[in-house]
């Protein structure tokens, strides 16, 4: 909720006559689970036949005009045909998607950055498998631009709600060479003939499967997911203030 | 002086036919027509249909490249088709000639040297859907089109014979799948099921292209099979024939599998069985009259397409010679059924998660597990609506007695909600489906026993969670597959074990080939937006 009140009304065009309202959003996101899943997902969060509308990073429609135009004239050269319903309904839809893809940097996050940065770098040890601006362990992702790749409700659920799967290019693997050798990390990629990891001694190891003994795989992502337990009330949200503003975009919406 | 020349000329004309006919023109290759007999027992160094043979085993007689020699297996060629999206057509080769197709496009290629001999583009080109290959007959090469029109193309030149109107684009009908030629007939399908059109199968004159027969997937009112839709349902009910199908000669049936009925996930509308959706159906070469259907999940809510390729096969069943087909359906199931009668005889599930269904009746009817069907919020469901199996060709080697297929497993949550029909080819899916988290999406090659359906191996595709790859069946004891990681990999079809890997690049959705020119075995498939051939080196062909 947090998220959906502090959409920047100006994140919308002047030719929307509904505005960006809680109500207009909650319709849109009904609109679009009754007529676009069977492509997109439900939530437009993943399909087999259309693009994530409302979970990928990369978009090739941004503006409000280009999803209106899309979804009401359909796309040539695709799948996606015109939808044939009213204008205010596009507007709908136009006004949900653009909420689900609102950013952490886009919205107003309570706490103290300054107190979170030091959450990050002592008390929970982020930087341990966390890279950011070049400083911090290789195992996990970077978080340089993740106030800017990642809503803020997907950065909450990172930090506390257990995934089932370690993701892609993260899962714990512990190799053993035929020559004898043991390297524990996390897969990069692997298939049946090659495998690639980054060791915890944060460099590359590059096998081919018939130089591996034996491969054994943690079922957990090495991410903790207790955030909300391990720290004080108030030194999760400053650790949420913090994350939020990481960013690359070169500006600060505080 | 201008008849002169005139009469010169027709002159050499004729000497150059003289000698295309009597096969005195030997430098090169001069593909020859497709003749009903060829179609019937193809010469080994050719691929003449969808699933090589009319039973669609896709198993090659070539040997040259075997078990000991695969090793050395290197690409020959590779032609990008121009402006291509992921490609899922199957080639054809004929006479050292292959023909490939994309929506609106076909190309003659070299299939010695993958360069280009002509192209054809359908103007003004609509964009809906895929194409999954051509047929050949005569002097013809046929392609179905986005637009559901069944267009024929002159095999020397790609110059358009003939086209003829399968439904209307304008309806929201397209035409996806390779058409299938028989004896003076092109057989066509459509697609739009979960738009909830109606499907059919049509016959075409090969040679004119006028229409012989429909055959409505969903049977009208007065036509048995209507009672098993409620209402008005059947008129939006779906049932498209988005595949290629099989065909027995001697029988003079034709096998089609049979797409979802509409809308796909919410069944309120649509009480009934929902005949002849999620069946094969054995339909009279002849005039289309159907002989017998077999419903494989009678009534489904999951979007379980029927359409996967019946195999077909003479085989021993319980001590007696029988004319079996088999099939491994989206559902989850391997069916073996008399295909004479449409006889069930056995089924049991090529995947480890099906919770859907206990087991099957007598009459291969499946147990269902109530609980299971979407709902508003999300229902567990394994195998997904994604499927345990779909379009990806399966294979059968006569050595080996052994089929194989890529199969998926992996469950999903599936949702409903009310949606009303609209007219034009719009979405009538009433909601969709995601991957589960708990069980993603796994692919594997499996190898089953042909009449019991037992696991004899299974190969991992590591890494790979999305289907299209096909197999390929050879005579050097080896099933070719792809994976979603653009991997093209040869495994001994009696063990599993991977003798051979090239990656490709790109994701491979479209399955495999083999066929020869000169005496050379050539394996091919598509790989996203290429055609990859692959050979033995000159040398280490002996």
């Amino acid at each position: 909720m947090v998220l959906l009140l502090a959409l920047s009304t100006s994140a919308l065009g002047a030719d929307n006559p509904l505005g960006s309202g809680p109500e207009v959003i909650a319709e849109g996101h009904a609109l679009f689970n009754k007529l676009c899943t069977v492509c997109h997902g439900v939530d437009g969060v993943a399909g087999d036949r259309g693009p994530a509308m409302a979970a990928s990073r990369r978009y090739l429609r941004r503006t409000d005009e280009e999803l209106f135009h899309a979804i009401q004239d359909g796309i040539p050269g695709s799948q996606m045909p015109p939808m044939g319903i009213s204008e205010d309904d596009v507007w709908k839809i136009v006004v949900w998607i653009r909420s689900e893809r609102a950013k952490a940097i886009d919205v107003h996050v309570e706490g103290d950055r300054q107190q979170g940065s030091e959450v990050f770098w002592g008390k929970a040890d982020c930087g341990r498998c966390h890279v950011v601006r070049g400083r911090g362990g290789l195992l996990g992702p970077d978080l340089t631009n993740l106030g800017a790749r990642m809503s803020l409700k997907q950065i909450r659920e990172a930090l506390t709600v257990e995934k089932p799967h370690p993701p892609f290019g993260f899962r714990p693997v512990t190799v053993k060479t035929k020559e004898g050798r043991t390297i524990s990390g996390v897969s990069k990629n692997e298939h049946n003939f090659s495998l690639q990891m980054i060791g915890d001694d944060d460099r590359l190891h590059l096998f081919a499967r018939d130089e591996i003994d034996e491969i054994t795989y943690a079922d957990k992502s090495l991410m903790p997911t207790d955030y909300n337990e391990r720290l004080s009330a108030a030194e999760y949200q400053n650790l949420m203030a913090f994350l939020s503003r990481l960013s690359l975009r070169g500006r600060d919406s505080e | 002086m201008r008849s002169e020349m005139s009469k010169d000329t027709s002159g050499l004309v004729r000497a150059l036919r003289l000698l295309i006919v009597t096969g005195m023109l030997s430098v090169g290759l001069s593909a020859g027509e497709v003749t009903y007999e060829q179609l019937l027992d193809p010469p080994p160094e050719n691929w003449l249909t969808y699933g090589r043979t009319y039973d669609s085993q896709r198993h090659s007689p070539l040997d040259q490249v075997n078990k000991e020699n695969v090793g050395q297996l290197a690409p020959a060629w590779i032609f990008p088709m121009p402006g291509a999206r992921r490609l899922e057509s199957v080639p054809i080769v004929v006479d050292g000639v292959m023909y490939v197709s994309q929506p609106n496009e076909v190309y003659a290629l070299d299939a010695r040297a993958g360069r280009r001999i002509w192209s054809w583009r359908r103007e003004p080109a609509r964009q809906r859907g895929n194409n999954r290959g051509v047929a050949v007959l005569g002097n013809l090469v046929y392609v179905s089109t986005p637009d559901a029109h069944l267009v024929a193309l002159d095999a020397r030149t790609g110059s358009m014979v003939w086209e003829s109107k399968i439904a209307s684009a304008e309806d929201g009908y397209s035409s996806p799948a390779a058409p299938f030629a028989i004896d003076g007939k092109i057989i066509a399908g459509t697609a739009g099921g979960d738009n909830g059109l109606n499907g059919w199968l049509d016959a075409f004159d090969a040679t004119t292209g006028e229409r012989l027969w429909r055959f409505h997937t969903i049977p009208r009112p007065g036509e048995p099979g209507n009672e098993s839709w409620a209402g008005d349902s059947w008129k939006t009910g779906g049932g498209a024939t988005w595949l290629s199908g099989s065909f027995d000669p001697e029988l003079n049936l034709l096998y089609w599998g049979i797409g979802n009925p509409a809308p796909d996930f919410d069944g309120e509308p649509r009480r009934g069985d929902n005949l002849y959706t999620e069946s094969v159906v054995a339909v009279d070469a002849d005039n289309g009259k159907l002989r017998w259907y077999f419903q494989f999940t009678p009534h489904d809510l999951h979007d379980w397409d029927s359409v996967e390729i019946p195999i077909l096969v003479d085989a021993p069943y319980e001590g007696k010679m029988r004319k079996l087909m088999v099939h491994a359906d989206r559902n989850g199931f391997y069916y073996v059924l008399d295909r004479a009668t449409g006889e069930f005889l056995h089924g049991t599930p090529f995947i480890d998660k099906l919770n859907w269904a206990t087991g099957l009746t007598e009459k291969g009817r499946p147990i269902r597990v109530p609980g299971v069907e979407p709902t508003l919020q999300g229902n567990f469901v394994c195998p997904s609506t994604s499927g345990a199996t779909n379009w990806m060709s399966p294979a059968y080697n006569p050595a080996t007695g052994m089929f194989y297929l890529a199969a998926k497993e992996g469950c999903g949550v599936s949702y409903k909600a009310k949606q009303e029909f609209r007219p034009g080819g719009f979405n009538y899916a009433a909601t969709g489906y995601t991957e589960s988290q708990e069980f993603p999406w796994q692919m594997f090659v499996r190898a089953l026993n042909l009449t019991t359906g037992e696991r004899k191996w299974e190969y991992k595709q590591v890494n790979s969670r999305a289907y299209g790859a096909g197999v390929v069946s050879t005579a050097g004891g080896l099933i070719f597959a792809g994976d979603d990681q653009g991997f093209f990999t040869a495994l001994d079809a009696e063990s599993g074990e991977p003798l051979w890997h090239f990656n490709t690049g790109t994701r491979i959705s479209a399955s495999p080939i083999s066929y020869a020119v000169n005496g050379r075995q050539y394996l091919a498939v598509s790989s996203g937006v290429n055609v990859v051939a692959f050979a033995l080196p000159p040398a280490a062909k002996d």
